[in-house]
């Protein structure tokens, strides 16, 4: 019986994984050509010389790395990088769980409220930093006219232009785009807290505050790590916001690394050097979320 | 048994087929676009025309040139590809290579690169026969990849526009030698009024005040095949220009309208015009007078260019091949479809016909120098035009030629400009830019062999 069962149950089985496998096999093929084979080739790349353009390219072994461990504006391209998505991670979460909060406790409109929140992150990032591009322009602008309008000109700054604050100006414009989603995430995670711990901390005799640091803060441990990690994510690779409202500049002050990988592979010619920017990128995305992850899973263990 | 056992085998050739047939019509789908628009329309070859927007006469230079001649033609109609103005057109131009879907007829930067990478088709005699000899030249193999889309006045456009009624009013003249032209700054700061408006945001109008500038250090390096060369095989070095680098640094601090570094181009014309600043710097010419004159027909503007200590109007005329030169090109890709090179190739004949010279003309564009330029109808209407003839007139102008033939010159130039934009800017000082654009330079030096 044992035999017979294993007979009839193999041809079915096989055949169920063959009809997956037949399922995934055309995205898994447009997945290994588009992403995995690019990357790889990448890797290849970044020890060469190729322009970008030209057919052939020589081998010079590691000098790419070595040049890009040695020049400055790599470093303050990592600068930059390590202020966007750490400073956005941060920023946005705590913003988007300050809201998320509020949105929890509301009783009415609360739909209204909760599409009012996500609505910026329904426009595209270039679209939003074009906006804030002319609404932040120095001689035309509406902040800056309003500031002056308002008996303020000190006030009125070179937002785009100002070396010394630009990269918090972009740091503000990202935060206002990536909030939507964080928020949603948070707030799913509070309505699922059970009612009855709440209560029960409550009838204890537990303030508003301690509730959330003993409660409410662990039940949402898990939603944390996901939003900082999305967070931290996409600050890492931020680009269009740069290319919008900077193009890196003034000079390279507000360059990012995947501004300077798009930079100096198709501006300046040097695919080479930035493929072997890209692969230190990765290495940056990876070691730091991985990292950032394992803190916040410990964290989740011990709440 | 044998039966299943053949209907199982069918199965799973069945389920790879149809896995494969299912990728392939993906990737095919993924590939697919260039021929389509042929294809869908019949006798017709549809070919796309990219090109740099950003400058407001050619953008209407373009649109009026194309639509008339789609309208003639009824074997080809050419699609417009503009990309986008604030965007740097040389790095753009480098994701549509990237991308493999090249254009049949390009507005060309960097030329030389693509040349050598074998990206452009020559462009076929029946072309250049409309043309005047000295307006194009054969590359090193001999063909000719790039034919001039506008006069070949050199930089001769790259002027300061400055509001006339001001400079009448306050009693001010043009001025005819470099001290000259800070007297001029100081009597217009000393007004109570901003001299000077530029704008650095696209990172190439940097050039239109630092050219003119550094114009009298590179003209002495024109005899030895230019400052870039010379520089390049340690004939001269980038402290050499470091005298304009401190008259740029100097104009900068001290005269320009704030807020430079996020101002685009274009915006210097209404700076100007708004009465924001008395002069505006500009690198399109009589273009520039156009678009003042559109935005506001009674504002009374002129232009000149800035002088050297001497007097003279040093204007860089390079030749017409050169990784500088820019013009319109064939794509190499376009050559490979029979239909697409010949629409293109229609395209550029019509491009130089005397009915396409007057349109340009119409729209205050110095139409290319072609042979029947004597039938062209020029347009001297435009408020201000008087001041860019009379340039061409000038006993003081001298023309020079600074035309790199390092492979790797445009990585050079792009981060030149972006370390002399964070020096005008009080980041770093002369001497850390002087150093590492030298370092930049050797580096580019050694990598190009």
């Amino acid at each position: 019986m044992s035999a017979h069962t294993e007979v009839r149950v193999r041809p079915r089985f096989g055949r169920g994984r063959l009809a997956m496998l037949g399922f995934v096999v055309p995205a898994l093929v447009i997945y290994l050509l588009m992403v995995i084979v690019p990357s790889l080739q990448t890797l290849q790349l970044s020890l060469t010389d190729w322009d970008g353009i030209s057919d052939g390219y020589d081998y010079v072994g590691i000098r790419n790395y070595e040049d890009i461990v040695a020049s400055g504006r790599f470093w303050n391209a990592v600068r930059n990088t390590l202020i966007l998505g750490l400073g956005s991670a941060v920023v946005i979460n705590v913003i988007s769980l300050a809201v998320a909060l509020m949105l929890d406790r509301l009783n009415h409109a609360q739909g209204f409220f909760r599409t009012a929140v996500y609505l910026p992150a329904l426009v595209s990032a270039f679209i939003m930093a074009t906006i804030w591009k002319y609404l932040l322009n120095y001689n035309f602008g509406s902040v800056n006219t309003v500031l002056r309008d308002m008996g303020l000109p000190e006030w009125a700054r070179d937002w785009l232009g100002d070396s010394s604050i630009v990269i918090w100006v972009i740091l503000f414009i990202t935060c206002f785009t990536l909030g939507g989603n964080t928020t949603l995430i948070y707030l799913a995670n509070l309505q699922s807290v059970p009612q009855e711990l709440l209560e029960a901390a409550r009838i204890d005799g537990a303030s508003g505050v301690k509730v959330f640091w003993n409660v409410t803060w662990p039940m949402i441990a898990g939603a944390v790590t996901v939003n900082m990690t999305l967070a931290m994510i996409a600050g890492w690779v931020i680009f269009d916001q740069v290319l919008v409202l900077t193009s890196g500049g003034p000079g390279f002050v507000s360059e990012t690394m995947a501004f300077f990988i798009y930079k100096v592979g198709f501006g300046e010619y040097r695919a080479g050097f930035g493929s072997a920017a890209a692969v230190v990128l990765f290495l940056v995305v990876i070691v730091s979320t991985v990292a950032a992850n394992a803190y916040m899973r410990k964290r989740e263990i011990q709440a | 048994m044998h039966n299943a056992m053949t209907r199982t085998a069918r199965s799973r050739l069945l389920l790879v087929t149809a896995g494969l047939a299912t990728s392939a019509l993906a990737l095919a789908g993924c590939a697919g676009g260039s021929g389509d628009d042929a294809a869908e329309s019949g006798e017709t070859t549809t070919i796309r025309f990219l090109y740099a927007t950003g400058d407001e006469t050619w953008n209407a230079v373009v649109d009026k040139v194309v639509a008339a001649f789609n309208e003639q033609s009824d074997t080809t109609e050419v699609k417009l590809d503009p990309l986008p103005a604030g965007s740097d057109y040389a790095t753009a131009l480098k994701t549509v290579d990237a991308t493999g879907n090249w254009p049949a007829v390009v507005d060309m930067r960097d030329t030389l690169t693509y040349v050598n990478a074998g990206k452009l088709a020559p462009v076929p005699d029946e072309v250049t026969a409309l043309l005047e000899p000295d307006a194009f030249a054969p590359a090193e193999d001999g063909n000719v990849y790039t034919v001039p889309y506008s006069a070949l006045n050199g930089e001769l456009g790259m002027n300061i526009v400055y509001n006339k009624t001001y400079f009448e009013e306050h009693d001010l003249e043009v001025p005819e030698t470099y001290d000259d032209f800070i007297d001029l700054l100081d009597e217009i700061k000393a007004n109570g009024d901003v001299p000077l408006a530029t704008a650095a945001a696209e990172v190439w109008p940097s050039d239109q005040l630092w050219k003119p500038l550094a114009a009298p250090t590179f003209a002495e390096f024109s005899d030895e095949g230019g400052f870039w060369n010379a520089a390049a095989a340690g004939e001269a070095s980038v402290a050499d220009l470091k005298a304009p680098l401190e008259e740029l640094k100097n104009i900068m601090d001290n005269y320009v309208l704030e807020g430079w570094q996020s101002t685009a181009d274009a915006q210097t014309t209404t700076l100007l015009v708004n009465e924001q600043a008395v002069m505006a710097t500009s690198s399109a010419g009589l273009g520039r007078l156009m678009d003042i004159n559109k935005v506001d027909p009674d504002f009374d503007a002129g232009l000149f260019i800035i002088p050297d200590e001497d007097g003279k109007l040093n204007v860089l005329k390079n030749s017409v091949i050169g990784d500088t030169a820019g013009g319109l090109a064939i794509s190499s890709q376009a050559a490979e479809n029979e239909d697409e090179y010949a629409s293109a190739v229609e395209f550029l004949t019509y491009f130089y016909s005397v009915d396409a010279a007057n349109l340009m003309e119409e729209s205050g564009w110095i139409s290319p120098n072609i042979l029947q330029g004597d039938e062209v109808t020029r347009n001297d209407t435009i408020p201000g035009a008087s001041d860019f003839f009379a340039l061409l007139e000038n006993p003081n102008l001298v023309w020079y030629e600074n035309a790199p033939t390092l492979s790797t010159f445009s990585s050079v130039n792009t981060f030149f400009r972006q370390s002399r934009i964070e020096m005008q800017d009080g980041q770093t000082s002369i001497d850390e830019t002087i150093a590492k654009v030298q370092a930049e330079l050797d580096a580019q030096v050694a990598a190009a062999g």
